[in-house]
């Protein structure tokens, strides 16, 4: 017997008959999922949403700046550079609403994060207003590295992308197909308080997250 | 401090701490703010309470069906390329990793670069000493973990690890450990230190051959390990290190990712008063083909150590614990004597009930008595474990194997006499009142007692008033 078999077995001698219980194991794990308790924070709609996202992400020291298209994108780029007084350099990924876009003065850079990244751009797959959290996948389109090598962190998310809880990122998720190595919730700039419980910014990820908020 | 416990000298231990200036200090500081978030983060949800229930009830469903939601998760972690390894003990846990760990190195030696996020369960194994003795290179990344690995000691808190250490040793660590930058640099504030930790690691993680990471849960629906964290080097360890290792405890399965959302919503409030943690990443199997970053390989390692004992007994709630810490945040107890008192892995309320399951009541039994069963501990508990009730348990366990001291023993047993005897208990408790406000005199107070020395000796005894409760209960309802 192997430990695996050990281990199941020593839990399944204390937990009564399998098989009675799989039905229900089974059920909750497919079709019939157990719907989550979803707060009045994770309920809300419309324009009160994308409030509560902004509000939310600005409460943990993101900043959020919102744009008519996304050809905005690369003169509020710029500008974003230029008043942190950053190179006009970015790097990213291959994501294919960058493409077409014409980015000027902004050289960006392709692949995945390397050890000096003064500043990344990604696409966030979606959000949750319930928290100001960005959804991100990983895979070519947005190497995961960027998200925390990065000193400030860039991140394109719509707004009709932005859903009222967990759940509804679950669910686009869930039908988007995707299968990501990693699926990034990320709300605010990296932090610590390991040192006598003062909150620092910048601990190993990024010391500013900003977050173009693209209407569509 | 080692990995040996010394769970049994907890009241030498506490003693220790409490005339320990530095520690005071530091704890101290800690004082009210975790207890001031949480209240603060828990005020913005009004259904808090009710999320809790859902927690309670997610994992209650989890823990009954634990055999089945492994297997799916197994089943789950295989499909996505990643590999499942079984631990009974923590001798297994290492021996696995240490073979993982030999597999990946990429120098001649066979000597790996080990780097690491924050896990409670590897503190569990004594991972490091293991992976050090075998001559790998262990760095610790997340902030706390790697100043208390520069100070050779394990954590105090479970999610604050450096919690007893004060911003002033943590400028004499590094200035030891980081000889390549000027001597005469200053630390005028914690930012400082906490940049130029933040340099020192930044490289540091690029070298790895191996990054080990907990997880704070599994999810069996997706095969999906979970960490929450705030500063992002364990999302650093994992993408960067060639080899991608998790090691977690058979219990941190949940069901679906909808069960997720429920233990995310009460976790990080608990914990530190966050309404989330800055990162909760979902990680599956190893980087895809067409990834340009990600691990090549993926490693889950779980760990039984004594877990599936608890199942289905009386102490299988504990198995809801989320390792949030909120416990020993409102433990008095903790709050005076910090986590190293407690002598082992997991201290303040949740280590005193787990401690001796883990490791046995021989070794840990002390701990339950290191309450004053206040309540605020299952009070305040995310997952609404009775965590007294099952001290409680853990103290008759202790009496009942012998170990409790002698003294306490006949104390007890002439306390039982005389409680078992109505009749006798009032007449002796009438007499002793009696006797005791005699002894007062006139000023009401006695400054020696008998028995009890550790009171008189640093303030009075005020006298009671001549009569005992009961008397003045009976007395009423007439």
């Amino acid at each position: 017997m192997s430990a695996r078999d050990r281990i199941l077995a020593a839990a399944s001698s204390k937990l009564g008959d399998a098989k009675s219980r799989k039905a229900a194991v089974d059920a909750r794990l497919g079709a019939g999922r157990q719907p989550s308790l979803k707060p009045e924070i994770a309920l809300t709609d419309g324009a009160e949403r994308v409030e509560r996202f902004i509000a939310q992400a600005e409460a943990v020291q993101a900043t959020v700046s919102r744009h008519a298209a996304v050809s905005e994108l690369p003169a509020a780029l710029s500008d974003q550079l230029r008043n942190r007084n950053l190179p006009q350099a970015v790097r990213a990924g291959s994501e294919p609403d960058f493409a077409g876009l014409d980015w000027g003065g902004v050289e960006v850079s392709h692949g995945k994060g390397r050890v000096d990244e003064p500043a990344t751009l990604s696409r966030a797959f979606c959000a949750a207003a319930e928290t100001g959290t960005l959804a991100l996948t990983s895979g070519p389109e947005n190497p995961v590295t960027l998200t925390f090598l990065g000193e400030t962190h860039f991140v394109v998310l719509k707004a009709s992308e932005i859903e009222a809880g967990y759940e509804g990122v679950w669910d686009r998720f869930r039908k988007s197909g995707r299968d990501p190595r990693t699926l990034n919730l990320v709300t605010g700039p990296s932090r610590t308080a390991d040192i006598e419980q003062k909150l620092e910014l910048g601990a190993h990820g990024p010391v500013a997250l900003h977050i173009f908020l693209v209407n569509d | 401090m080692t990995h040996q416990p010394t769970s049994k000298q907890f009241k030498a231990n506490a003693r220790a701490a409490l005339s320990n200036e530095m520690v005071q200090t530091a704890m101290g500081k800690v004082g009210g703010g975790f207890v001031g978030k949480r209240a603060a983060a828990r005020a913005e949800v009004p259904e808090f309470d009710a999320l809790r229930d859902a927690a309670r009830d997610v994992k209650n469903h989890t823990l009954a069906n634990l055999d089945l939601y492994l297997e799916r998760y197994e089943a789950q972690v295989q499909a996505s390329g990643g590999h499942v390894h079984w631990a009974e003990t923590a001798e297994d846990a290492r021996d696995i990793i240490l073979g993982i760990v030999a597999e990946a190195a990429r120098s001649e030696d066979g000597k790996a670069i080990v780097n690491k996020g924050k896990s409670m369960v590897s503190e569990e194994v004594a991972l490091n000493p293991a992976l050090e003795e075998a001559g790998h290179k262990v760095v610790e990344t997340d902030l706390g973990e790697y100043i208390i690995q520069l100070r050779g000691e394990i954590p105090s808190h479970i999610i604050a690890p450096a919690v007893h250490v004060t911003k002033e040793q943590v400028e004499r660590e590094f200035r030891e450990a980081h000889p390549q930058f000027d001597a005469d640099r200053t630390f005028p504030d914690a930012a400082s230190l906490v940049r130029e930790a933040r340099t020192v690691l930044r490289e540091k993680y690029f070298e790895a051959d191996v990054g080990i990471t907990g997880a704070n849960m599994l999810i069996a629906e997706t095969g999906q390990s979970v960490i929450v964290t705030n500063e992002g080097n364990g999302d650093l360890t994992q993408s960067l290190g060639r080899v991608h290792v998790v090691i977690a405890s058979l219990e941190k399965v949940v069901p679906t990712l909808d069960d997720a959302a429920t233990v995310m919503r009460v976790l990080a409030r608990s914990a530190t008063g966050q309404p989330v943690t800055v990162y909760t990443t979902f990680s599956r199997g190893p980087k895809r083909a067409e990834d340009p970053d990600g691990p090549e390989e993926y490693h889950v390692v779980l760990l039984d150590n004594g877990r599936t004992n608890m199942l289905s007994g009386e102490f299988q709630d504990m198995l809801r614990c989320i390792r949030c810490g909120a416990c020993m945040n409102h433990c008095p107890v903790y709050q005076s004597v910090g986590g190293h008192a407690y002598g082992w892995v997991y201290p303040g309320p949740m280590g005193a009930v787990l401690t001796p399951s883990l490791i046995g009541v021989e070794e840990g039994g002390q701990l339950p008595n290191a309450s004053t069963f206040c309540g605020r501990c299952e009070a305040v508990c995310p997952m609404r474990i009775p965590l007294p009730r099952m001290m409680r348990s853990w103290r008759e366990r202790e009496f009942e194997k012998h170990l409790t001291p002698s003294a306490t023993r006949y104390g007890l047993g002439l306390w039982a006499y005389f409680a078992k005897r109505p009749s006798l208990y009032q007449f002796a408790t009438r007499w002793a009142v009696w006797k005791m406000k005699l002894f007062a005199g006139r000023k009401n107070r006695m400054s020696w007692l008998p028995f009890a020395g550790g009171w008189t000796a640093h303030r009075d005894f005020p006298a009671p008033e001549g009569k005992t409760f009961q008397q003045i209960w009976a007395e009423r309802k007439r």
